[in-house]
């Protein structure tokens, strides 16, 4: 479905991304996970073209994303990151309807997609709809901004952090709704976080990242059995011995 | 004060009409051009820089240099076909767009520039195109911020529209210079108000449209546009009705005082009288300024002073003997040099002459300016805003070696209550003035002859010479008709009773088309005699 071929990524002090190669099959949801600046992002943002690479490339369902026209492109993709950005002078239903507007659908089309991904998000349509954005806790702007993502029906989804900067409880909320609403739409997913527990709870496979190096991919039992290098072992490490410490905590409780 | 409001609706429509095309063009320029600059470092300091150079200009400095400016650049538009007026409602515009941009500029990159980028990033996901992307996020966001500029340039353009009288364009300030000159504290008001009222009821609109945009009350935002696009069309479909309206009224133009008013209305008045034709009063314009537009047939027709013409536009210093002769060689100057027709002198004169308060000039044994001159040192003078500029100054002072201790300018009309109150001890009177008699004031012989014979001409520009002999016989009726004794009383009239120079002018024209009997009779009756006596 997406192929990132010797994709690379030069400033002018530096590399971010050296010569990446990845392939995701449908359906399937890859996370990109590694220590801060390690490139994760801008490999992400290559994909959709919010950042140009300087060498290598991208094929989404075999076609060469460097014919396409960015803005084309970005409405075939579902883009949803931290900070949400969710356009504080149009209400909710407004936020959402906005790529399938762009792309031109019937106004009762539009009205229907709206409310089924309000409902998908588990905010009530009638609740939710004329608010504007700026009424919204932090984690129900996430679900907004997820359902903007998905609006256009996309068979492609990048996520950067979507849950990031929201209370545990919320987090692992958002998480369960995300697991349940990729199974429903079979949506390819390409996920940005620095929560391992978060990749190893949500990944079908789990790319590792290292100072814009890919270090090691594979499903989170082959990452834990047989991490490729000491920077692998670490990053799995803090949730191996937080899983530890829970488990022997449950144990002296039973 | 009921003459004052029948000529409202003349004025505020034609300050509208300024404003509105001035805030109009200055919005499609600035708003653009501010999107452009926003977040480009190397254009943004520079252009705001421009526009607050524009903004530091005095407001009615900028609008006096239009003209000269608009003026040389005519050359060049009549040699690609177009004709270019440098005086009346185009400087004006121009100057209160440039004026206009600051604001709406600034606050444009400001608001722009505020707009959260992770907003951007958004726009950019979801598959906005550069421009859905400004129209759609950008725009909306920085539009209060926009629209507050856009206020602020309303509030400025209105106030500062009321200085586009002096270059000929017709607005509200027409009460208040007029009413200061005459000392028509009503029609001061009047002007004040009407601005202030327009400026009001602009800035209310806009922040009404403003506010229905953003919080998308559809009644607001509809009633707010219909009222200020009725403005609009209401304002363009005068403009055109205007210019449609048969022949072009003949413009009579008038410099910034009293007796100036006062002729005005006479030439135009017996224009209608004799020809019927239409008059505009182009009223408070700078002298200079006024000679130009004649040249450049942008008036018709004024009043000016033989020794004035001699003095400032021919430039000469000699002067001939005789009062007459001066006169024919004016006469043939403007005729070969520019075209300008002396169609009539009207049989007074009124010279710059140095005035002192009669006990004042007593008490320090003053008959003449050499005697004056020995004394000057310890004294100030007051002049108007032209005199210490003028050629006439520079003659007296190389002629008599004066040398005061201050020279003040300032307006005509308080000189004269400057050197009453003894705050200055010698002014630059004019000696047609009815305030010498009434505030007891002593003229000082010009011993050595040096300030030229001012007769008052009627002078008429090229294009009426040639094509409109009617109005010109019309003009030359008034050959030798006002005394000085008459312009003093009329000047008078306007000054210390407080009546329309409309009206005195009226009421002179019928007075003098009387047959004698009922004439002297009126006279009789003076001051007193109203307008609707002469009705």
């Amino acid at each position: 479905m997406i192929v990132l071929q010797e994709l690379t990524k030069r400033y002018a002090d530096g590399v971010a991304v050296e010569r990446i190669c990845l392939e995701i099959d449908r359906g399937e949801c890859v996370f990109l996970v590694g220590p801060s600046g390690c490139g994760k992002t801008t490999t992400l943002k290559m994909v959709n073209r919010l950042v140009e690479p300087s060498s290598g490339q991208v094929l989404l369902c075999g076609e060469d994303t460097r014919q396409a026209v960015p803005f084309e492109l970005r409405r075939r993709i579902g883009y949803a990151f931290q900070q949400v950005g969710l356009f504080p002078h149009l209400r909710v239903g407004e936020n959402i309807a906005i790529t399938p507007q762009l792309l031109g659908w019937p106004a009762a089309r539009v009205r229907a997609r709206v409310d089924a991904l309000l409902e998908l998000v588990e905010l009530p349509p009638d609740e939710f709809r004329d608010r504007p954005p700026g009424a919204l806790s932090g984690g129900q702007q996430q679900r907004v901004g997820l359902a903007r993502a998905l609006a256009a029906e996309p068979e492609v989804l990048l996520l950067d952090e979507p849950f990031g900067a929201l209370d545990p409880l919320t987090r692992d909320r958002l998480q369960q709704a995300f697991a349940r609403i990729r199974r429903e739409l079979g949506v390819t997913v390409l996920f940005v976080s620095h929560d391992m527990v978060e990749a190893l709870l949500l990944a079908d496979r789990i790319a590792v990242l290292d100072a814009g190096r890919l270090v090691q991919v594979g499903t989170p039992a082959e990452l834990l059995a047989a991490p490729a290098n000491r920077s692998v072992a670490e990053l799995l490490s803090t949730p191996r011995r937080q899983t530890q410490a829970v488990e022997s905590l449950l144990g002296g409780a039973a | 004060m009921r003459d004052q409001l029948l000529l409202l609706p003349g004025y505020l429509l034609a300050h509208l009409q300024l404003c509105l095309v001035a805030l109009a063009i200055g919005t499609l320029v600035s708003v653009p051009l501010g999107v452009w600059v926003a977040g480009r470092r190397r254009l943004e300091a520079p252009v705001l820089g421009v526009a607050s150079v524009i903004q530091t200009i005095p407001s009615l400095a900028l609008l006096a240099v239009m003209v000269p400016l608009l003026a040389s650049l005519a050359g060049v538009a009549s040699a690609l076909g177009f004709q270019l007026r440098s005086i009346g409602p185009l400087p004006a515009v121009i100057a209160l767009t440039l004026y206009s941009m600051l604001p709406i500029l600034r606050n444009t990159v400001t608001g722009i520039a505020a707009v959260d980028p992770a907003l951007l990033e958004a726009a950019r996901g979801v598959g906005m195109t550069p421009w859905q992307e400004l129209l759609r996020v950008e725009l909306p966001l920085a539009l209060p911020m926009i629209v507050a500029g856009l206020r602020t340039a309303t509030v400025w353009v209105v106030g500062t529209a009321t200085l586009s009288t002096p270059i000929g364009a017709t607005s509200l300030g027409n009460y208040i210079f007029s009413g200061l000159q005459t000392r028509n504290n009503s029609a001061v008001l009047v002007g004040c108000l009407a601005a202030a009222g327009l400026a009001l009821t602009l800035d209310q609109l806009i922040r009404v449209l403003e506010v229905g945009l953003r919080t998308r009350r559809r009644a607001w935002t509809a009633g707010a546009a219909i009222v200020l696009l009725g403005l609009y069309v209401g304002t363009a479909f005068s403009l055109i009705a205007g210019s449609a309206a048969g022949r072009a009224p003949v413009r009579i133009g008038a410099k910034t005082f009293t007796e100036q008013y006062i002729l005005a209305e006479v030439l135009a008045q017996q224009i209608q009288r004799e020809t019927g034709r239409p008059t505009k009063t182009l009223a408070s314009m700078g002298s200079t300024v006024l000679f130009d537009a004649l040249r450049q047939d942008e008036i018709d027709a004024y009043v000016d002073y033989s020794g004035t013409i001699w003095a400032t536009i021919m430039k000469r210093h000699q002067l001939p003997r005789d009062r007459g002769e001066l006169l024919e060689q004016v006469r043939g100057y403007l005729d070969s040099a520019y075209g300008i027709r002396l169609v009539a002198a009207l049989g007074f004169e009124n010279t710059y002459a140095l005035a002192m308060r009669n006990r004042r000039a007593q008490a320090l044994g003053l008959h003449t300016l050499s005697q004056l001159a020995r004394v000057a040192p310890g004294l100030e003078i007051g002049g108007d805003y032209e005199f210490f500029q003028r050629a006439e100054w520079a003659a007296l002072v190389k002629t008599y070696g004066f040398h005061f201790r201050e020279e003040r300018s300032m307006d005509a009309a308080l000189m004269y209550q400057a050197v009453a109150a003894g705050e200055v001890d010698v002014i630059s009177a004019y000696s047609t003035d009815g305030r010498i008699a009434s505030q007891g004031l002593r003229l000082l012989e010009d011993d050595r002859g040096v300030i030229p014979p001012y007769d008052a001409i009627v002078l008429a520009g090229p294009r009426l010479v040639r094509e409109e002999p009617g109005v010109i016989a019309a003009l030359r009726g008034l050959a030798g008709a006002i005394d000085a004794r008459s312009m003093r009383r009329m000047n008078f009239a306007v000054d210390d009773a407080g009546r329309a120079p409309a009206e005195v002018a009226r009421d002179f024209l019928t007075t003098r088309n009387q047959p004698p009997e009922t004439a002297s009779r009126a006279s009789g009756a003076g001051g007193v005699s109203s307008s609707s006596a002469s009705r």
